[in-house]
């Protein structure tokens, strides 16, 4: 019944993203990750258990990886259920993820439970995390296939909000997927990545922007990745797109169905998870109205007017 | 707003695109030709020439020095090893592994003479 819920919730990434989700084995494989998932939090769990005491979680991160282990029913209360790892392997593509996750969560599992994350993962080593999570080859062919498959690059001008220095170079393959001209501008608030996109945009002949009071134009469409996870007022990125483009595309890695990777993400320093439907919730209060909804969890990704 | 002007990349054949700014034809209007360097697809590197209609009147493939004084330190996660072992031997192959390597250095990972 889960199953056929799952793919039901999803049915959308079969018209957006088919070749990406026959080449990893569909729905099937996504399933599959999804065990996986929970099995390294059942291990990453089981280590952190042994340095804190489950009832006085110390640190912010350990409350949030004990929430999270309950909500994927890997513990009930303090007590560890048994997960076995999987019969089949995960796919090829994602081994460089799954790595990702012994080197920055399980091996630090005992620190993590008991140091504060910026004593543990210094801000250095979590950007240069966060540059090898969204070049790798998994992450950015997801990008690049999401927006060759929602046709952003055709629907006119796009502003990319927050868009780090990834997202941009993987429109720039979208565009080239779709053999459209390639029209679109990143803004960032953060000044030292607006410093590397600077750069890029340089090269590639896009408008960088720092700040959203930079921005002196309109678009046909904004497209929102991620964002909400890190924004220090996720309604405000709503409201102010919304000034700025007709349409906007949200994809969202969304607390429903999501395991483990949510916490490699706050070791990356994200903020807080969100919810498919307190995304939407806050679309409709800034004035979006639902166009199209791809998908659900764990990644939302939906069209807004 | 920038012009894209394509060409082939030298080495392996792939069709690519460079933005011609309106920098870079002032450039070549005052000196005749403006150079850039790009790279393709496949992440070749590629020194253009460039006049100043914005067409491309030459390119030439780049031949990219390895980085042995560079090496990957005891801190550098094992994810990341590969990757960087690649980008030392062969040099960046795209802009995401110049990303990388400079994130990489401010983090300790890589130390370079």
């Amino acid at each position: 019944m889960e199953r056929i819920k799952y793919v039901l919730d999803n049915w959308g990434l079969r018209k957006i993203v088919p070749h990406l989700l026959r080449s990893v084995g569909g729905f099937p494989a996504l399933r599959l990750f999804s065990l996986w998932e929970d099995y390294y939090l059942h291990v990453l769990i089981k280590s952190m258990l042994q340095c804190m005491e489950c009832e006085k979680p110390p640190t912010s991160f350990a409350k949030m990886a004990l929430e999270l282990a309950r909500r994927r029913r890997v513990l009930d209360g303090c007590r560890l259920k048994a997960v076995q790892p999987p019969k089949r392997p995960y796919p090829q593509l994602l081994e460089s993820y799954f790595h990702m996750l012994e080197d920055v969560l399980i091996n630090r599992a005992c620190d993590l439970a008991a140091k504060p994350l910026e004593d543990v993962i210094p801000d250095e080593e979590a950007a240069a995390l966060y540059q090898l999570f969204v070049s790798s080859d998994w992450y950015s062919a997801v990008r690049t296939a999401i927006h060759a498959g929602v046709g952003t690059p055709k629907r006119g001008r796009a502003l990319l909000i927050g868009a780090g220095t990834q997202e941009p170079l993987d429109y720039v393959k979208a565009c080239q997927v779709l053999n459209t001209r390639c029209d679109f501008a990143a803004l960032e608030v953060d000044e030292k990545i607006y410093r590397d996109l600077e750069r890029l945009a340089a090269k590639y002949g896009f408008t960088a922007y720092l700040g959203w009071d930079s921005v002196k134009e309109t678009f046909d469409i904004a497209v929102a990745t991620n964002v909400l996870n890190w924004a220090t007022d996720p309604s405000d990125v709503f409201a102010k797109a919304r000034r700025l483009a007709k349409e906007l595309l949200v994809t969202q890695g969304v607390v429903e169905g999501m395991s483990i990777l949510f916490l490699l993400t706050v070791a990356l320093r994200a903020q807080r998870p969100v919810s498919w439907r307190e995304v939407e919730g806050l679309a409709r209060q800034a004035g979006w109205r639902l166009e199209e909804r791809y998908a659900k969890y764990p990644v939302y990704i939906a069209v807004f007017r | 707003m920038s012009l894209a002007a394509r060409y082939k990349c030298p080495v392996c054949g792939a069709d690519a695109s460079v933005a011609v700014t309106p920098e870079l034809l002032r450039q070549a209007a005052e000196r005749g030709a403006a150079r850039v360097a790009a790279r393709c697809p496949r992440g070749h590197a590629v020194l253009l020439t460039i006049d100043q209609y914005g067409y491309i009147r030459s390119t030439l493939p780049v031949q990219e020095a390895a980085r042995p004084d560079c090496e990957i330190t005891d801190k550098a996660p094992l994810a990341a090893r590969q990757r960087l072992q690649a980008i030392l031997e062969k040099g960046n192959a795209t802009d995401a592994d110049a990303l990388l390597l400079e994130k990489a250095k401010a983090a300790g990972w890589v130390i370079c003479l």
